[in-house]
């Protein structure tokens, strides 16, 4: 350790982070693990969706190519349509629902007393996997299930509706679902920057006479932003990749219409045995995950610098 | 899912935990090294030996099966000296992705079941699964097998894999709500709705609609269509007859007028079509005889409990009564890690005493016509279906083509939950009918 950090020091690197000076040329062959390990797992796979994108190939045998056809004919798809508007669906939801609620509750228990208790419910949920969730789920709001019961228990409109079956409906009820269970670590990530902001600005604004929903809107709200950002952007690509949940509790049913891009790459490859033009979904909905969180975050950074 | 093979690595009770002066790099090398060899030791596969495997693994997607495996099993080992044991999928996609995937690496399963029809054409084109025809010359001379059944796992007049299970579909029925009502099971389609309507009078759901899951959105379908046009029925499978037919319309809106009428219970409903007639919410599903199994398991008994029917073709003028039929392969490789023992497995699976164990326990029919069922009632249905007045029509699961069925689920499933939409449905299946055979050669 020493003679490699007197080597280091004797010839450290020009313009590098001080961190890699450490281990000057040495550096590589101890990153070289990691990156094999990533591009082996990780990239080339993708290269090999991309390929088979462009093939006709039923998991058997050998691609034939095809060229651009699976996704000439994607765009002809009106299964595709509903399942990007499904998606698009929950990317409005989720970045609204548990997000926002979660702020909410965060806020409104913040400088409470027994704040802490009143959070622990919102928190509990979260403490199930997806499919358990949708499971459960699925049993409450299926026809004549639970919710229908207690509807019609409590005489309120509702209780012959069938929550899963009619769409968009049905995507509504599982981004319901989905808040109930996300609120309560978007609540968390909130009360724990609420904890964490500086105290100085906050009395400042509160002696000028802020207080209520004016120190929350012009002193709060910015000074978590980076947080903010945080939360949202795991939100929105947690959205785009929604999966199991819709799975376990519709399989993207009845008739497709509750599907969303994750479960149409599903479904094509997997039970279609469309291995090329379930790819060309799943490079699509990379496209749009990257596209969205690029353009997500650079918003985010001119916000910052400005 | 399968667990890794290498056995857990005690690290922690490492008898060189109590050498704290080696060096970081020594413990490295020394730890990696021992982890290559635990993997190594791991990999070759238990009960190998010199002279060959002592026990088989049998893949399987049928995870609920386990308990009926593992018995076969131990008979397989008590006769014929080789075991084995099931490694059961529960989810059918996850399940085909991995066979398929084992064709083209060097992980080879012993023994794997499959389906027949279209998937089975499939692999067989692959040239890696073992040819079974000599095998099945000789179960069908000796009166194992028959050459009714050959015909199913024939591909190009050669015959692979063996029968898994083999189940006819008809009409389960709760004997009590029948008894309560006066009815008795039908033999023609009018008696079948009228029976239906005397329940829905009696404020009874007559059937339920083999759901929850979009998985046996087509059983209905199926049996309805062979019911009223048999050949039409086959002409679908192989891309000679279009779901937009005047007569597959005909089918749907028959289907929609039941379903109008309020005979069947909602499609949405997410409990076990079991539970659901075990409870008397419907009186009557449509499934397979290895639903038999399912009320074994909930403690129903054929005879008291319920019945069982074929139901009766739609059209009456047929000459014989279609009756759907499925049957699993059970497969080998010619690469398989030990093929003389799959094979001989595979010989013992057809085998009267095999069978005989398989068939009982499960509460199911056999493959094998010698097999005598212990269950008087399963016995009859064995007996009627072999009738020369039927007409086997083979599952519309099987009957199709991956993609094609894929769509009939999502589109069927579709329909259950809004019957007006039936045209679209057939249009939308008709679509990935069309674009499959269009790859493959129309008609073929």
């Amino acid at each position: 350790m020493t003679a490699l950090g007197k080597r280091a020091r004797a010839r450290p690197a020009r313009g590098a982070p001080a961190g890699f000076r450490l281990f000057g040329r040495l550096r590589f062959g101890y990153l070289s693990p990691a990156v094999i390990v990533v591009a082996v797992l990780l990239y080339l796979p993708f290269l090999w969706t991309v390929y088979l994108s462009m093939t006709r190939y039923d998991g058997l045998g050998s691609p034939v190519f095809t060229g651009l056809d699976n996704y000439a004919k994607l765009l002809d798809d009106p299964a595709l349509l509903t399942s990007l508007r499904n998606t698009l669906l929950w990317v409005a939801g989720t970045t609204l629902l548990p997000v926002g609620l979660g702020l909410l509750v965060a806020v409104l228990s913040h400088d409470l007393r027994g704040g802490a208790w009143l959070r622990l419910p919102f928190l509990l949920p979260y403490a199930l996997s997806g499919a358990g969730l949708g499971l459960v789920w699925g049993f409450i709001l299926q026809p004549d299930g639970v919710a229908n019961q207690i509807l019609t228990f409590l005489g309120m409109p509702g209780g012959d509706a069938s929550f899963l079956a009619d769409a968009p409906g049905n995507t509504f009820a599982m981004i319901a679902v989905w808040t109930w269970q996300q609120l309560g670590v978007n609540m968390l990530l909130f009360a724990v920057g609420l904890q964490s902001i500086p105290r100085a600005p906050i009395e400042a604004a509160r002696l000028d006479g802020a207080s209520g929903w004016s120190l929350f809107r012009h002193v709060t709200w910015p000074l978590m932003r980076p947080l903010t950002t945080v939360v949202v952007g795991l939100a929105l690509v947690a959205s785009l990749k929604t999966f199991d949940i819709v799975w376990v509790m519709t399989q993207g049913g009845p008739g497709r219409n509750s599907e969303t891009l994750a479960v149409t790459m599903y479904r094509d490859v997997f039970n279609a045995d469309q291995y090329g033009y379930g790819s060309a979904v799943a490079v699509l909905l990379t496209t749009i995950t990257g596209l969205a969180s690029y353009a997500y975050l650079r918003h985010q950074a001119r916000k910052e610098t400005h | 899912m399968e667990r890794s093979l290498a056995p857990p690595t005690p690290l922690h009770h490492h008898p060189c935990k109590e050498a704290p002066m080696l060096s970081t790099r020594l413990r490295v090398t020394a730890l990696s090294t021992g982890a290559v060899l635990v993997a190594l030791t791991g990999c070759s596969s238990g009960g190998d030996s010199a002279g060959g495997k002592s026990e088989l693994k049998l893949y399987n997607d049928k995870g609920a099966w386990s308990e009926y495996f593992d018995q076969m099993g131990a008979l397989s080992k008590q006769s014929i000296g080789l075991g084995m044991k099931p490694v059961g999928y529960t989810d059918e996609p996850t399940y085909t992705a991995f066979i398929k995937a084992s064709l083209r690496t060097k992980v080879k399963p012993d023994l794997f079941t499959w389906t027949t029809g279209g998937r089975l054409n499939e692999i067989v084109g692959q040239k890696q699964v073992a040819e079974t025809t000599a095998l099945w010359k000789q179960a069908i001379g000796s009166g194992d097998l028959t050459a009714d059944l050959a015909k199913y796992y024939t591909v190009d007049g050669k015959q692979y894999c063996v029968p898994l299970n083999t189940a006819y579909w008809g009409m389960f029925y709760n004997k009590k709500v029948f008894a309560q009502h006066n009815l008795k099971p039908p033999t023609t389609w009018d008696e079948l709705t009228k029976i239906a309507e005397t329940l829905k009078g009696a404020g009874q759901v007559p059937f339920h609609h083999t759901t929850p899951s979009s998985l046996f959105s087509f059983v209905w379908f199926g049996q309805m269509v062979a019911g009223t046009d048999p050949d039409l029925y086959e002409q679908l499978g192989t891309g000679k007859a279009s779901f937009t037919d005047p007569r597959v319309v005909k089918v749907m809106e028959r289907w929609k007028s039941m379903i109008d009428a309020g005979w069947f219970a909602n499609p949405g409903d997410k409990a076990d079509p079991a539970d659901h007639f075990k409870s008397g919410k419907a009186a009557m599903v449509m499934s397979g005889t290895w639903f038999n199994t399912s009320m074994t398991q909930r403690g129903l008994k054929q005879g008291d409990d319920y019945g069982f029917f074929f139901v009766p073709n739609v059209e009456p003028a047929l000459p014989k009564t279609s009756l759907i039929f499925e049957s699993g392969p059970l497969c080998s490789l010619t690469k398989a890690p030990d093929p003389k023992a799959s094979e001989r497995y595979l010989k013992w699976w057809i085998s009267p005493e095999a069978q005989e164990k398989w068939s009982n326990s499960r509460g199911d029919v056999s493959g094998n016509p010698k097999v005598k069922a212990a269950d008087p009632e399963l016995s009859a249905i064995t007996k009627q279906a072999a009738d020369s007045k039927n007409r086997l029509a083979l599952r519309f699961f099987e009957l199709v083509p991956a993609p094609v069925l894929t769509a009939a689920l999502d589109g069927l499933s579709g329909f259950l939950a809004k019957p007006d939409t039936y045209q679209k449905v057939l249009a939308d299946i008709q679509k990935a009918n069309e674009e499959y055979w269009k790859t493959q050669g129309a008609g073929g």
